[in-house]
């Protein structure tokens, strides 16, 4: 389907040095736009899925590959991944990290400088993606002088001047305070909501994910568990609970009072919203 | 975990002379003058040539820096001092100057002890001025003008950069260490923490270098820069001289030879038992005091 902007046909990886394959045998179609969120417990593929999205995974790693990923009709493995970052940009989950720069206009240069744009076009976009993220005035700060949520957004910013279609971020918020997980995840959803970028986020945030995602993918051990709306895939409480992903608080109390006391009908919320729209309905009269 | 401190960067902002000076010409004048003080191997030559760039660091306003800086080279000049005098790398025959128990102090020894303490000197004040006073990103800029390979470059700008860093994160692992009530002071604390310290300096390469790659780094054809350098007319003129310097340097030692005055000089054997026991303190007290910051961190 052309609206299919991400394929990933059959796909297995094994690192080296490993007795059991990261991925295993993974089928994923991602529509232009769509904004889906990977869950799973740690070591259950999600960074290896990332990372295969623009070509680290094999390019950069060493393993077994089979299986092939295509990202809007271009196979990863025929290009090299300076090439496919064009098309895809990719954040990690350690903001101090990504950065090597001395300022946070450079940072954010340095896609722009090794793609050859000219400076007049450079001093543009770096104006536009810090405003997006919100770090405009900080041009001349050091990368190293920013809290982590702002390093975060920082590293988002340098991958946004690449125009990238597709953002893919690695558990972005997992070294992040309260504060950097909200600021992170603002950015993620105006950029899919006002900019139709195509979102693929690994996270653990599921009431954030809940809210904010069009799809969920729940991963185990290397192979996809469970792929659909949010509605859909926390609906599966045992399922989840089984390959250690938590499901939102909500979802959790509709489930208890489903089948402890028998006392609900209907789907399952999973955010607060729905939550008090079907407890208004439950309990009446407030 | 991020650190809200600023980086300890050898490069100091300021808007003296040679902070607007083109990074080329800056280079330019390192070269040459390292060279010349390669070639010229006498005291006299080489203690003018520190002093012309402590007037530089003076006129930089980059003392503080400077100073910190050649706190960690004065040990190894005290050292070097100290071998010259046990062994000096000189032909014999040796003219000895005093006995001094099993050894004795050769003229050759003080001589040479004190050309190499003061070549290092000149070379680090000289070069100091330069890093000190020129930002990284410019410098990269124009090095990339000159032909560098981008890689290359980069790879230097960023081990400059990773020197604070790795500082920092062993502070990190030391405390880490005290609060687990390991051994945190002398030497024996060092050891166990170099492991932590590299394993987490290595995957940290491993993620930018990820990182690098996802921004296109290491593409083939034409790059920008952000950073704009315009050389001005007095960068041109300076940069000659500077080549004119080089090239009178080489003319004069294959000319005259270099001016190596070992076996004119007659040291008196006072001054060179000073220098002999202050080398020896030096290295003691410096070296000392270093692992001494350890103890009380």
């Amino acid at each position: 389907m052309q609206d299919d902007i991400i394929v990933v046909e059959h796909l297995t990886y094994q690192y080296l040095g490993t007795d059991r394959p990261a991925l295993k045998d993974i089928n994923l179609r991602i529509k232009r736009g769509e904004y889906v969120a990977l869950l799973g417990r740690t070591g259950a593929g999600k960074t290896t899925l990332c990372l295969s999205l623009n070509g680290i995974v094999p390019h950069m790693t060493m393993g077994e590959f089979s299986g092939r990923v295509l990202v809007d009709g271009v196979g990863t493995l025929d290009k090299p991944v300076r090439e496919m970052a064009k098309k895809v940009g990719m954040v990690f989950d350690n903001p101090e990290y990504q950065l090597s720069q001395m300022t946070v206009r450079e940072e954010v240069a340095l896609g722009l400088e090794n793609l050859g744009v000219p400076r007049e076009e450079m001093l543009r976009r770096i104006a536009e993606v810090l405003r997006i993220v919100e770090l405009d005035g900080l041009d001349d700060r050091s990368p190293l002088a920013l809290s982590g949520g702002q390093q975060q957004r920082l590293a988002i910013a340098a991958a946004l001047a690449m125009y990238p279609e597709i953002l893919v971020l690695d558990e972005p918020t997992s070294n992040l305070d309260p504060l950097g997980k909200r600021e992170v995840f603002r950015v993620a959803r105006q950029l899919n909501k006002e900019r139709g970028m195509t979102i693929i986020i690994a996270e653990h945030e599921v009431e954030v994910m809940a809210l904010h995602a069009d799809r969920i993918v729940a991963l185990h051990e290397g192979e996809i568990v469970l792929n659909g709306t949010p509605h859909d895939v926390f609906r599966e409480v045992e399922t989840l609970d089984r390959i250690g992903v938590r499901v939102p608080q909500v979802t959790q109390l509709a489930y208890e009072l489903d089948h402890q006391y028998g006392k609900w009908g209907g789907s399952y919320p999973v955010t607060v919203e729905e939550a008090l729209q079907a407890l208004q309905s439950h309990i009446g009269g407030y | 975990m991020s650190a809200v401190l600023a980086p300890i960067m050898l490069f100091i902002p300021g808007n003296s002379f040679l902070h607007r000076l083109h990074p080329l010409t800056k280079l330019a004048w390192i070269v040459s003058i390292m060279l010349f003080a390669f070639f010229m191997r006498n005291p006299l030559v080489l203690a003018i040539v520190t002093l012309v760039g402590i007037c530089l660091v003076w006129l930089s306003r980059t003392w503080r820096s400077y100073k910190q800086s050649m706190r960690v080279l004065l040990p190894v000049v005290c050292a070097l001092i100290f071998f010259q005098f046990v062994a000096p790398a000189y032909p014999r025959p040796w003219n000895p100057v005093v006995p001094l128990g099993p050894l004795t102090i050769y003229q050759e020894g003080v001589y040479s002890g004190l050309v190499f303490a003061l070549m290092i000197t000149a070379a680090a004040t000289v070069a100091l001025v330069g890093v000190m006073t020129t930002h990284p990103g410019d410098l990269f800029a124009s090095l990339r003008r000159l032909g560098v390979p981008y890689t290359l470059n980069f790879m230097i700008l960023n081990t400059l950069q990773l020197i604070p860093i790795l500082q920092r994160e062993f502070n990190i692992v030391l405390n880490a260490q005290r609060a687990r009530g390991m051994k945190a002071t002398g030497i024996g604390a060092l050891v166990p923490s170099m492991v932590p310290v590299f394993a987490g300096a290595i995957e940290r390469v491993q993620q930018l270098s990820m990182s690098l790659e996802s921004r296109a780094f290491g593409s083939s054809g034409k790059k920008t820069s952000l950073r704009e350098i315009s050389a001005r007319p007095i960068d041109y003129v300076l940069t000659s001289l500077a080549v004119l310097f080089l090239a009178g340097t080489i003319y004069y030692v294959i000319r005259f030879g270099t001016p190596d005055w070992s076996k004119q000089i007659h040291w008196p054997p006072a001054f060179a038992i000073a220098l002999f026991f202050s080398a020896i303190v030096g290295f003691l007290a410096l070296a000392g005091s270093f692992v001494l910051q350890f103890r009380h961190q």
